[in-house]
């Protein structure tokens, strides 16, 4: 591609390369070590509790004992290259470590968010087929039923208070045992984390080269991740990132976040990192400049993250629309807004101006947007910093093209809408087992976001709207058919169609139609009846009843005819 | 009534618990309190305008004896408590305003108790004990700055110290009550209503008029929960140190009734008032939509 046809290179800094030729690193773990190897003792990692209870490992630290625990997976637990390990932990040092050790055994990660459901586990398992979970003890208790149609043979336990020194620890566990309860009994045979370092620590001394023949086993262009997603038909699918997407993924972002110095920053991750923002940006590209992660395992509340303000000269965070828009609205966090903040960035969901805006006023300080998929590992676009456009996700990231498309795939005109699609070293090889959803997704090379964008004249995009049915909850991908299917299932209800309408806080949010079968259903009750079968973020928030649903004349719902209904209603009032 | 070694065991108490405090709070904590002094000033008027008013009326409309009437007024004329920042502590106030408040109206006291005490009870000539204002001072700043030290140490330490200040100060409430009531058990019995009520109420009417008077002047929550348990926990000891100093024999005994009751209540009330406040900031609490958080 010209130039002339990537008009955005000139609003990249004077220091960006317009784009990178290929990842500087064969595999995410020689990245993992090489990096380690240059920032040393420097701390990589710290678990911040609501309490300011922390622990921290440097990235030696971490760097050893994420090699201990790839022995582990490949010389105990008998794991192959390639073979899948589930990571269902919040974001603690757990987490770094058992990730960077899956890479270095040459295995496969699937992320999986630790709330989810014991059904929403035992899909994801059933598609993946891991061989090894690591796996929070507060969630655990969910492996038994979860594990029914897919046994998962090693299961790996660790904690949230992991790796803080004795005392914090004790009292951390002390107190989710016996106060929060949220500690059960493991039924199932298991081996905790730092037992399983421990071991592979020992086997690891009698077999020196293990790890670099783990590691040249596997290439750039092998899977790395699997990470989850619904797409457009709702049916949960497994995006296969290969090292070189992420790897690459990671240098053109960091490409673009600049003002940044090795070794110095402090970065905050209030995202869980599972989610493939936290992951590649945080993470990975963090990681990359030496920089000290903070990692918080629950945000909520938000005065949560205080302790983690007050204690740490934060430099850079990342956050969704709810997390900025919250924070602008605490108190405490107006009162003394972080001091060393640089900027901030934010993903996952569409920033709204008036949150941008009101949280450069509260901390002096921009919030630039990006925009991806996790098809994409996850960024397409940034807004280079200095150079921020509001409502706008900014300017492809280097080596990445991005274009406005109609229906036949053709460029629309300059400034007006049409489907984004993309295409560089970011993107996907495809989804995992299915290959008709990839042939649908990826044409030519082209990855069909699905979202509706215009280009400005200066290559900046901007998203008008969303072509596919996905309700997006507060960065989260909700597919209106899982939820349909749950509902459907209630004895009492006809039929049902979901669909996203705006909200405030969250963006869009759930809201289901039901046509009632028996005449005393509640609203509760089927708010109810989701909470059991789905995660939270996707229960409904609204319910109405209806006599019928509107429909096409071959009986299929029409989803876009509520939406158009609802939009009018709110356009009238 | 409390022994040397009783006493000594309760300091070394307040002493860790205050400890604990400290170590919750930062340098910016003390600086944000004194940059907006309206919390502070609203503390002292609460403290030495509304208090002594109420203790005035109680004292004269209630039907007890003269003794009594005395020991209301003193009670009401008293500066905060360090159990107030305990207990503001637990009630998610603003723990900084809260020191500075018993700070403030502790060294206001010097003056500012006699005078009032002389407005409302004429020529009631008393002995201020200022070893005990300054002891005072001394049990809640120096451990709260030892605290912070902790903290900016090692945020684990203070962590730790926090939490167990926080545990000890629940064992304190609880070893408060509980070593109360048999050691007075006969004091209770020969007690009149209207000393009860009196007592009893001096506080109540100190935590409504503190709430209610910041929540007026549009304080934070957050700052009109601190100033509601400050202006009705007064300094108790403080009470029964000047009462012991200025009167004697029966007299004092008699005066003594109501330091004695009201420290018992107040923390009973406290308590009550604290478990009610921290519902209403988990229900003010923002909500978050479920989601990518």
């Amino acid at each position: 591609m010209l130039d002339q046809e990537r008009p955005w290179t000139a609003f990249y800094g004077p220091s960006v390369r317009k784009s990178i030729e290929a990842p500087q690193y064969r595999t995410i773990g020689d990245f993992v070590s090489a990096t380690a190897a240059a920032f040393g003792d420097l701390p990589a990692f710290t678990t911040c509790l609501p309490n300011g209870m922390n622990g921290t490992l440097s990235f030696k630290q971490a760097d050893e004992m994420s090699d201990a625990l790839a022995v582990y997976l490949r010389e105990i637990a008998g794991l192959k290259a390639g073979d899948r390990v589930a990571i269902q932990v919040p974001n603690c040092l757990g987490y770094p470590i058992a990730a960077m050790a899956v890479f270095k055994a040459g295995c496969v990660l699937v992320n999986i968010n630790p709330l989810y459901t014991p059904e929403e586990m035992a899909k994801q398992f059933a598609d993946s087929e891991p061989s090894a979970i690591v796996i929070v003890d507060m969630f655990a208790d969910k492996l038994v039923e979860a594990m029914q149609g897919h046994p998962i043979p090693n299961v790996i336990v660790t904690r949230v208070a992991e790796f803080l020194p004795a005392m914090p620890r004790m009292i951390v566990g002390a107190v989710q045992k016996y106060w929060d309860k949220t500690i059960t009994p493991i039924t199932m045979p298991h081996i905790r984390l730092p037992d399983a370092i421990k071991a592979g620590r020992a086997k690891h001394e009698s077999l020196h080269n293990a790890l670099v023949e783990y590691r040249s086993s596997i290439g750039p262009d092998d899977v790395a991740c699997l990470q989850y997603t619904g797409g457009t038909t709702g049916v949960s699918k497994g995006a296969m990132l290969t090292h070189a997407n992420i790897l690459m993924n990671m240098e053109q972002t960091m490409e673009l976040i600049q003002n940044l110095e090795k070794g110095k920053e402090v970065a905050l991750t209030a995202l869980p990192l599972y989610h493939i923002f936290a992951f590649t940006v945080n993470f990975l590209g963090f990681y990359s400049i030496g920089a000290r992660n903070i990692l918080i395992p629950n945000p909520r509340p938000l005065s949560n993250l205080k302790r983690a303000f007050e204690n740490y000269k934060i430099t850079w965070m990342s956050g969704v629309n709810t997390l900025f828009n919250g924070l602008n609205g605490e108190v405490w966090f107006q009162d003394t807004p972080p001091k060393y903040l640089k900027f901030a960035s934010a993903g996952g969901m569409a920033l709204q101006g008036v949150v941008a805006e009101r949280w450069e006023k509260v901390t002096g300080k921009p919030v630039l947007e990006g925009y991806g998929l996790t098809e994409s590992s996850p960024v397409l676009t940034f807004n280079p910093f200095g150079k921020t456009r509001l409502n706008s996700i900014g300017v492809p990231v280097p080596s990445t093209e991005l274009r406005c498309v109609d229906d036949d795939g053709a460029d629309v005109a300059l400034g007006e809408a049409g489907e984004l699609i993309a295409r560089g070293p970011q993107i996907m090889k495809g989804y995992w087992n299915k290959p008709e959803e990839t042939a649908k997704t990826i044409q030519n090379g082209w990855l069909l976001t699905g979202d509706i964008g215009v280009m400005d004249a200066d290559g900046y995009f901007r998203i008008v709207d969303r072509k596919k049915d996905m309700i997006l909850v507060s960065g989260f991908n909700v597919y209106p058919n899982e939820i349909e299917d749950i509902i459907a299932a209630h004895p009492g209800v006809e039929e049902v169609a979901v669909i996203g309408v705006p909200d405030g806080a969250s963006g869009e949010a759930v809201k289901a139609f039901v046509v009632k079968r028996d005449a005393t259903l509640s609203k509760d009750a089927i708010r109810a009846y989701c909470k059991e079968h789905l995660t939270a973020y996707k229960v409904p928030k609204s319910v109405e009843f209806r006599d019928e649903l509107p429909k096409s004349n071959v009986g299929k719902i029409l989803r876009k005819d509520l939406r158009a209904e609802q939009t009018e209603m709110k356009a009238g009032a | 009534m409390v022994g040397p070694l009783e006493q000594a065991i309760l300091a070394l108490m307040i002493f860790v618990i205050m400890l604990g405090m400290g170590a919750s709070l930062t340098p910016r904590d003390f600086i944000l309190a004194l940059k907006r002094p309206y919390g502070l000033m609203i503390g002292v008027i609460s403290q030495y305008g509304f208090m002594p008013l109420i203790g005035f009326i109680l004292a004269t409309t209630l039907p007890v004896s003269d003794p009594i009437k005395i020991g209301i007024l003193i009670m009401a004329c008293m500066p905060g408590g360090t159990t107030s920042n305990i207990f503001a502590y637990f009630s998610k106030g603003n723990l900084a305003l809260s020191v500075l408040m018993t700070v403030t109206s502790t060294v206001f006291g010097v003056v500012l108790i006699p005078i009032v005490l002389v407005l409302y009870a004429g020529a009631l000539d008393l002995d201020i004990p200022r070893e005990n204002i300054i002891a005072t001072l001394v049990l809640l700043l120096v451990p709260v700055a030892i605290g912070m030290v902790l903290r900016k140490f090692n945020a684990n330490v203070g962590a730790v110290t926090e939490f167990m200040g926080s545990m000890l100060a629940i064992f304190f409430i609880l070893f408060l009550i509980v070593s109360w009531i048999p050691r007075n058990w006969e004091f209770l019995l020969t007690t009149t209503w209207a000393t009860y009520f009196g007592s009893i109420v001096l506080g109540l009417f100190g935590f409504a008029l503190g709430y209610g008077f910041s929540t007026l002047l549009r304080l934070h929550p957050r700052n009109a929960r601190t100033i509601a348990l400050e202006t009705g926990i007064q300094n108790g000891p403080l009470a029964i140190a000047i009462i012991a100093f200025t009167f004697s024999g029966l007299e004092a005994q008699a005066v003594m009734a109501v330091p004695v009751l009201y420290s018992l209540f107040i923390v009973i009330t406290s308590t009550m008032l604290t478990l009610w406040f921290r519902r209403i900031n988990t229900a003010n609490e923002q909500p978050l939509p479920n989601g990518l958080l």
